[in-house]
């Protein structure tokens, strides 16, 4: 399928905001009387609340409101697994579990009434290793872990909050099978979204109804949060949120609404919360989390893998948030996108005393591509194989079946591997210093519900109301140009009414990369019910069959007589004064495809996807082994995420997501003391990426034409680009250095120690 | 709390302010220009800056009084009236703003920048800009923008 690119040059709807300083974010709104919110924080990581007395704070001239768990309904939510309350009850699991929120008049006298709350605790042990908690002795990060409840198919078994596994074919037959088999082991620390907008929340009450502005990713989520928690129907809980200053997955999920929306009920005020950023790296459940891997790999001499067998386990740190899925997930991706006929993977997500893990940008994948692709660099090295080479025989591919038993249809990752490749220069001649890296990474489409509706005033101008949300992508903004297409209409004609849970229908929000996938479907269907109403009106004006009315350039006319025509905005008058043009949409998501030949536990839907998207990274690399610091010279992505809509917006989600993904590969990594509480939650010693450090990204996109896709066979783009980068980073420094770095980050002193052969890993 | 006076984008603006306050929060609640942002406090990301006579600054970590006679320029005045800054302009048109929570710092610094200098090579953009954190783009456009600016400006 060629590209069906809409206009050359893609200035977005919201972008005259962001750029002249117009634009509200939420924490630039405020209400006349809002008070102030602050949070007292646990600052242990694992102990027994023996005393909470926050009446002195309460009495603190100034303090509207002191909440404790005591004040709210005594609800244990969790997507997954029902674990967590709003407020500490009893026991704190981790340095930012809130105790107490308050209210009060100002910042300062917030401080003096946190200062004024008594706290005392038992300490309890502190679980602080993946792998120590899930020692039939080790100490229970919830003692009480099986009176909780959980969604369906959970299995769960104490400090393992969601056990899954994937079983295909016999794996020690296919291991026997082998000439060779490598044994792998890898570590990957948690580290974070970092938005550069630290979370706001905004509510006011009138009567029995609650206005919420707040800086989420999902706002029928956050919605769906409040109610339960404050025990609320969804009509009387409105969402607002205003220009979102991204996210990456760390504002997904219920956060501080309803604490804030709590203390707002309390104090018949409007209440205001802004985080910090020390606040922003320790307190939300959005983290990505660290895992460790154990890899092992059968494959014949002729570089045929005959068997794969993985165990990982997960940091869930201190509750489940949304992590729920992530064991199933990173099982996939700890399989890869390859050819194995016989396969095993058991994935563990195990509680500690850290800060709970949940959706980052493509959860589980870079940490997991980065762990199994080097793992595959060493495999190929095995059997003296050129690892593109490698790459290019075991990749799954059109009509070829995957490690859960799904049989691929159109895809494009053999095209995506020589296009990176290609990109690179791979082969040529390079400093002993230098290498390029390649690594293979996949990531679903997600088939969800979604709702838009459009509709057109008298005057022809129109208006997209949706449930989407726009976290910086321009997904959103991009629905502008597909109603327009719909309609024969100019994109600039429609002006979009987004990210408010009261005017719009339901969608999933920014994330899972489905809003162009899911909306665009919607938004799509909603026009063309537009679009017949236009055409029955232009028949009757024209005096034809509505059959053949063509909408274009802003006019209905008669197929094949352009003459006979009409302007929509004429057409858009009549119908003022008749039956308006309103139209809604939402659209069947497409069916997940059949899974064959492999069983699962703990089974959440993650093996088998709909339009998965693919990609190879091929990054040059050059370390300085002296120092052990490794710069990346050069990027070369390929992507097959089907049709390419906006290539202005797609391009501008490769390269972010690359860079982000240089951060992952060699600076960002969470440190953590012996007390399980964060080193390093600050942007100075927890290094993004600036602009003197980003290379030269190439980018490559291989259009497929892809079953069941969005609109006009697109498939998501924001995740994927995420998912190889780090993994291509790691085979440059292994080809250089001559061995893998088995921690990630890939810090200058982890490569420099590996160089210098010297055990244990420095933090 | 003390009285004084601080010039914003051309317009004096009385201020009643304890004079322990920044002029990132002086700015955003008391003259009440709410484009420049607050991303971490503490001079680490850059979505504060200002431009104090054509400098910049991050303004999360200058005091407000200290800025009293002298010229703050936030980005809501880098329009000349209804007109966008060419670089406001090139920075939407090559696609350089995503969820645009830096872009004002980022337009600030990229300001003062080009008047210190007027043709920088790709390099000196990308140093020029590395006090500016952009969690969304990875650059790329964004220095295309000022790249082309530079340009436009010169011809």
């Amino acid at each position: 399928m060629s590209p069906t690119t809409t206009a050359p040059r893609f200035v977005r709807a919201d972008g005259p905001d962001k750029v002249t300083g117009s634009g509200r974010y939420t924490a630039d709104l405020t209400l006349t009387g809002a008070l102030v919110a602050k949070f007292k924080y646990a600052e242990v990581s694992h102990a027994r609340i023996t005393k909470l007395d926050v009446s002195a704070a309460r009495a603190i001239p100034g303090v509207f409101a002191v909440l404790t768990q005591d004040d709210v309904p005594d609800v244990r939510f969790g997507p997954f697994v029902q674990d967590r309350t709003l407020f500490a009850r009893d026991v704190v699991r981790f340095e930012g579990e809130i105790l107490a929120a308050v209210a009060a008049v100002d910042v300062p006298t917030a401080q003096r009434a946190l200062n004024a709350i008594v706290v005392e605790y038992a300490p309890l042990p502190v679980v602080n290793d993946i792998e120590a908690a899930l020692s039939p002795d080790a100490p229970l990060v919830h003692a009480d872990w099986s009176d909780y409840g959980a969604a369906g198919p959970i299995v769960r078994d104490r400090n393992d909050a969601s056990m899954a596994s994937i079983a295909k074919g016999d794996v020690d037959k296919g291991m026997a099978e082998a000439d060779v088999v490598v044994h792998s082991r890898y570590v990957a620390d948690g580290c974070h979204a970092a938005p550069i907008e630290p979370r706001a929340v905004l509510a006011q009450w009138e009567g029995n109804k609650v206005t919420i502005w707040t800086s989420t990713q999902v706002p029928f989520d956050a919605r769906a949060g409040v109610c339960e928690t404050l025990e609320l129907p969804a009509n009387r809980v409105r969402i607002i949120v205003p220009h979102l200053g991204g996210g990456f997955g760390g504002k997904c999920g219920f956060h501080y609404e309803a604490h804030v929306a709590a203390l707002a009920r309390a104090t018949k005020r409007p209440v205001r919360l802004v985080f910090s950023r020390r606040e922003e790296f320790v307190a939300p459940d959005r983290r990505r989390e660290g895992i460790v891997f154990d890899l092992e790999t059968g494959v014949r001499r002729d570089g045929t893998i005959t068997a794969r067998k993985v165990w990982l386990a997960i940091d869930n740190g201190a509750y489940t948030a949304d992590a729920g899925f992530f064991s199933q997930l990173a099982a996939m991706h700890a399989l890869g996108p390859y050819q194995v006929p016989h396969a095993f993977a058991e994935a563990h997500l195990v509680y500690t005393n850290h800060q709970p893990s949940g959706s980052v940008r493509a959860p589980t994948a870079p940490q997991t591509c980065w762990a199994l692709e080097s793992h595959t660099d060493e495999v190929a090295k095995a059997i003296g194989m050129d690892p593109v080479e490698f790459r290019l025989k075991n990749a799954v591919a059109t009509g070829k079946e995957g490690p859960s038993g799904q049989v691929y249809d159109e895809i494009g990752l053999v095209d995506c591997i020589r296009a990176a490749a290609d990109g690179a220069g791979y082969g040529q001649a390079l400093p002993d210093d230098e290498a390029i890296g390649v690594a293979i990474g996949w990531w679903p489409s997600f088939s969800v519900p979604s709702g838009a509706y459009v509709k057109i005033d008298g005057d022809g101008s129109g208006q997209i109301i949706t449930g989407a949300q726009e976290c910086g992508t321009g997904a959103v903004m991009t629905l502008r140009q597909l109603v327009a297409d719909e309609l024969g209409m100019q994109a600039e004609d429609f002006e979009l009414v987004y990210q408010d849970t009261s005017v719009a229908p339901y969608d999933m929000g920014a994330t899972g990369s489905q809003t162009l996938f899911n909306n665009g479907r919607a938004a799509v269907a909603a026009a063309g019910q537009i679009a017949e109403q236009l055409k029955q009106l232009a028949a009757e004006q024209l005096e034809a069959n509505p059959a053949d009315i063509v909408l274009a350039d802003g006019a209905a006319s008669v197929a094949g007589t352009p003459s006979r025509s009409v302007p929509i905005a004429e057409l858009a008058g009549i119908a003022a004064g008749g039956e308006l043009l309103i139209g809604h949409g939402s659209g069947a998501p497409p069916a997940p495809p059949e899974v064959v030949g492999a069983t699962c536990v703990g089974d959440v839907g993650m093996t088998a996807w709909v339009a998965p998207q693919f990609s190879c990274h091929a990054v040059r690399v050059k370390v300085d082994r002296d120092t052990g610091v490794a710069r990346v010279l050069h990027v070369s992505a390929a992507h097959d995420s089907g049709t390419i809509i906006n290539p202005v917006g797609a391009t501008g989600q490769v390269e972010g997501a690359v860079l982000m993904g240089i951060g992952q590969a060699l600076t960002e990594g969470t440190r953590y003391d012996d007390e399980a509480k964060q080193r390093n939650a600050a942007l100075l010693e927890y290094k993004l990426q600036t602009c003197a450090d980003a290379p030269p990204i190439d980018i490559h996109f291989v259009e497929i034409d892809t079953p069941n896709a969005g609109p006009r066979g697109a498939k998501g783009l924001a995740e994927a680009p995420n998912v190889a980068t780090a993994a291509a980073i790691s085979n440059a420094i292994a080809a250089i250095i001559g061995t893998p770095v088995r921690q990630l980050p890939m810090t200058a002193e982890r490569v420099w120690s590996t160089v210098n052969g010297i055990e244990g890993s420095p933090a | 709390m003390i009285s004084y006076t601080l010039n914003v984008n051309g317009i004096d603006y009385p201020v009643a302010a304890d004079q322990g306050r920044n002029l990132l929060s002086v700015l955003r609640t008391e003259v009440g220009l709410t484009g420049t942002k607050e991303g971490c406090d503490d001079c680490e990301c850059g979505a504060c800056m200002v431009l104090l006579d054509g400098q910049p600054v991050n303004s999360c970590s200058y005091l407000a009084v200290q800025a009293q006679g002298r010229a703050v320029t936030t980005v809501e005045g880098l329009q000349q009236g209804d007109e966008m800054h060419p670089l406001q302009r090139n920075i939407l048109e090559e696609g350089g703003v995503q969820c645009g929570f830096c872009t004002p710092g980022m337009l600030v610094s990229a300001c003062a920048l080009l008047e210190r200098n007027p043709s920088p090579s790709e390099e000196d953009v990308r140093i020029g800009l590395s006090g500016n954190l952009c969690r969304c783009t990875g650059y790329a456009k964004i220095v295309k923008a000022v790249q082309r600016t530079a340009a436009e400006l010169q011809s």
